[in-house]
C-alpha cells in the first residue's frame, strides 16, 4: 500500500461528494420535481418545501399509461426469460465443447452487441411490416432480444469457465447425464449471474425507445417510453406528471442495476472492452 | 445448444444487414413507386447529390467527436478521484453509473425540463451567466447542438469512468513507488506511468463510445426532433425521417449502408492509435 495522509483523503472525499452531486443533480431534479406541487415547480424556488404524490396518483389513473405499464412489463419479462433461456445453453456450449466454428459463432454473437439498433432499424421495420407484425408486442419482443443476449452469453460463459470441469465429470461418472450435470451442478452455482443477466435484459427492454417508436403506433400496444412521450405532446401538460412518469420508468432500471452491479459491471467490461 | 442464440444473432443482425444492402439497390418510393423494383445504384446516386444529407453527416462527425471529447474530459478526473480506497469513493463509483443506466427517454425529458425557459433551473443558471437569452438554449441552433452534445457525453461518461477505474486499479503500486524513489513528481508519474497504462483502454472504450454516438438517435430526437432548423439533425435522424416522413425505405437503407462503411473506415483508423505490445 502507498502511504496516504488521512487529511488529504478527507479533502478528496469532500471533492468527490461535490463532483458526484453535480454529476447526478439533473437526475435528482427529475425525482424532486415529481413530488412537488405544480405551482412549486413553476415558481417555488430551488429548494423543495412541500411534498405531494398527486402526480403519481394522476398518472396512474390514466388508462393509456396503465396499459403501457402492463405492455412494458409483458415485453420486459418475456424478453428476460427468452434471453436467459437462449443464452445459457449457448454459453455452456461455448465454454465446454470444442467444435468447428466455435470462435466464429462466439464472435458472431458478440458482434451483434456492437451493432447499434439504428443500424438495422430500416430493414427490421420493412421485414416486420411484410410479416404483418407492426403494432404487435411479438415484433417488439423479438427485436429486444438483440439488446441483452450477446452480453448475456458472454457473461454466463465467463462464469461457467470459472467452474471446474471436474465437478460435472464427477457427476456424470455417478450416472448424471450432460443435461443433468448442467441443471444440478452448473445452474445452481451460477444462479446469481443468471438472475443478473435476466434483470439486465429486462432493464434494457424496459427503457428501449427507438424500436418501440418505429414499430408501435397504436395506443393499446404502446410501451412506457412511448406513453411518457404521449403525456408530453399535447399543449397542456403537467411537468410534474411527466417527471413522475419519468421516475416510474427510471427507478426500476436504476434499482435493479445497482443491486446487480457487481455481476453486471464485470460482464459489461468483458463484453465491451476486450483488452 | 448454441443454435437458438446463433439463430437470434442471424435473424436480428446478419439477415437485416444483408436485407438492407439488397433494399438499398431497389427503387422504392412509397409516393411514386409503391412496390420495390430493381433500381441498381439509383439510391446511391441520389445520396451523393443530397447536400442536406451530407450536412447531417458532417454534423454527425462533430457530434461523435464532441461526445467522446466530453466523455474523456469528464471521465478522466472523476476516475482519478474515485481510484481510492475510501468508503465514499466506493459508494460514488456505484452511484456514478446512474446517467448510464437511466433510459434516454427519461434523461431527454428531464433535460428539456431543466432547460425550459419558464421552469428550468438549468435555464435560469445559463441565463444568469449570460449564455442563454430569454428563450431556452434549445431554441438556438448552435447552442442546442452544443448542449445536446454535452448531454450525450454526460450520459456516456460513467461507462468510461468504470473502464478507466478498472485500468487504473490494475497498475501496480510498485511502479509509482519506484518512480517516486527516482525523484519523479506527481505530473511526471501521471504522464509516464498512468497515461501509457490506460492508453489502450481509452482507445478501445473511446471507440465503443464513438460508435454508440455515431448511431445516436434517441437524445436529439426526444429533445429537439432534429431542430431548430435541422441544427441537431444527425444522420440517424435523417435516416429515420427518410423512412417515416419521406416514406423512402430503400433510400434510408442506402443511408444505413453508407453509415456502416464510413464507420468501418473510421474504426480501422482509430484502432491504429492502439499500442501494439
Amino acid at each position: 500500500m502507498r502511504r496516504t495522509s488521512p487529511l488529504r483523503e478527507a479533502g478528496l472525499d469532500a471533492v468527490t461528494l461535490i463532483v458526484l452531486f453535480l454529476f447526478l443533480v439533473p437526475i435528482l431534479w427529475v425525482f424532486v420535481a415529481s413530488v412537488r406541487p405544480e405551482t412549486d415547480i413553476t415558481g417555488g424556488g430551488l429548494w423543495p418545501q412541500r411534498f405531494t404524490f398527486v402526480h403519481y396518483v394522476a398518472i396512474l389513473a390514466k388508462k393509456p399509461f396503465l396499459i403501457a405499464l402492463k405492455n412494458s412489463l409483458i415485453v420486459g419479462i418475456v424478453v428476460a426469460i427468452i434471453t436467459t433461456a437462449l443464452a445459457l445453453p449457448a454459453a455452456y456450449a461455448l465454454s465446454r465443447f470444442r467444435f468447428h466454428g466455435r470462435d466464429f459463432f462466439g464472435l458472431l454473437i458478440l458482434g451483434t452487441q456492437m451493432l447499434p439498433s439504428l443500424a438495422v432499424l430500416v430493414p427490421l421495420v420493412v421485414i416486420v411490416r411484410q410479416l404483418g407484425l407492426t403494432n404487435t408486442l411479438t415484433a417488439l419482443i423479438f427485436t429486444h432480444l438483440a439488446l441483452g443476449m450477446p452480453i448475456a452469453v458472454w457473461m454466463l460463459k465467463g462464469y461457467i469457465d470459472a467452474i471446474p470441469k471436474e465437478l460435472e465429470e464427477a457427476a456424470m461418472i455417478d450416472g448424471c447425464s450432460r443435461v443433468g450435470a448442467l441443471t444440478r451442478i452448473v445452474i445452481p452455482l451460477i444462479r446469481p449471474a443468471i438472475i443478473a443477466v435476466g434483470t439486465f435484459a429486462f432493464v434494457l427492454s424496459w427503457g428501449e425507445y427507438l424500436m418501440a417508436l418505429a414499430l408501435i403506433s397504436k395506443a393499446d400496444v404502446k410501451t412506457l417510453p412511448l406513453a411518457l412521450q404521449a403525456l408530453f405532446d399535447p399543449y397542456s401538460f403537467s411537468w410534474g406528471q411527466v417527471m413522475a412518469g419519468g421516475t416510474i420508468i427510471a427507478l426500476p432500471a436504476i434499482l435493479l442495476f445497482l443491486i446487480f452491479r457487481k455481476q453486471l459491471v464485470g460482464g459489461l467490461l468483458a463484453g465491451g472492452v476486450k483488452g | 445448444m448454441i443454435g437458438p442464440a446463433v439463430f437470434v444473432a442471424f435473424a436480428i443482425a446478419i439477415v437485416p444487414l444483408c436485407y438492407a444492402f439488397w433494399l438499398s439497390l431497389q427503387d422504392w418510393y412509397m409516393l411514386r413507386q409503391p412496390a420495390p423494383k430493381w433500381g441498381g445504384l439509383i439510391n446511391y446516386r441520389a445520396l451523393l447529390q443530397d447536400t442536406q444529407l451530407w450536412a447531417s453527416f458532417g454534423r454527425t462527425w462533430i457530434w461523435t467527436l464532441g461526445t467522446v471529447f466530453v466523455e474523456l474530459l469528464l471521465a478522466m478526473p472523476i476516475a482519478l478521484l474515485l481510484n481510492r480506497e475510501t468508503g465514499i469513493a466506493r459508494t460514488a463509483s456505484a452511484l456514478i453509473l446512474l446517467p448510464w443506466v437511466t433510459p434516454f427517454i427519461v434523461l431527454g425529458f428531464g433535460w428539456r425540463f431543466l432547460l425550459d425557459s419558464d421552469v428550468g433551473p438549468a435555464h435560469a443558471f445559463l441565463h444568469m451567466i449570460g449564455i442563454a437569452g430569454d428563450s431556452s438554449v434549445l431554441n438556438d441552433p448552435v447552442l442546442a447542438f452544443a448542449t445536446i452534445i454535452f448531454i450525450s457525453g454526460w450520459k456516456g461518461t460513467p461507462f468510461l469512468v468504470i473502464a478507466l477505474l478498472a485500468a487504473l486499479k490494475s497498475i501496480p503500486d510498485e511502479l509509482y513507488e519506484a518512480a517516486e524513489v527516482d525523484g519523479a513528481g506527481a505530473w511526471s508519474r501521471f504522464w509516464h506511468i498512468t497515461v501509457p497504462s490506460i492508453q489502450n483502454t481509452v482507445v478501445t472504450v473511446g471507440l465503443v463510445l464513438g460508435i454508440l454516438a455515431f448511431y445516436s438517435f434517441d437524445l436529439p430526437w426526444i429533445m429537439t426532433k432534429g431542430g431548430p432548423q435541422d441544427a441537431t439533425t444527425i444522420v440517424g435522424i435523417a435516416m429515420y425521417k427518410a423512412v417515416f416522413l419521406d416514406l423512402r425505405p430503400a433510400y434510408a437503407a442506402a443511408i444505413s449502408i453508407v453509415m456502416l462503411v464510413l464507420l468501418f473506415l473510421a474504426s480501422m483508423f482509430a484502432l491504429r492509435a492502439r499500442r501494439t505490445d
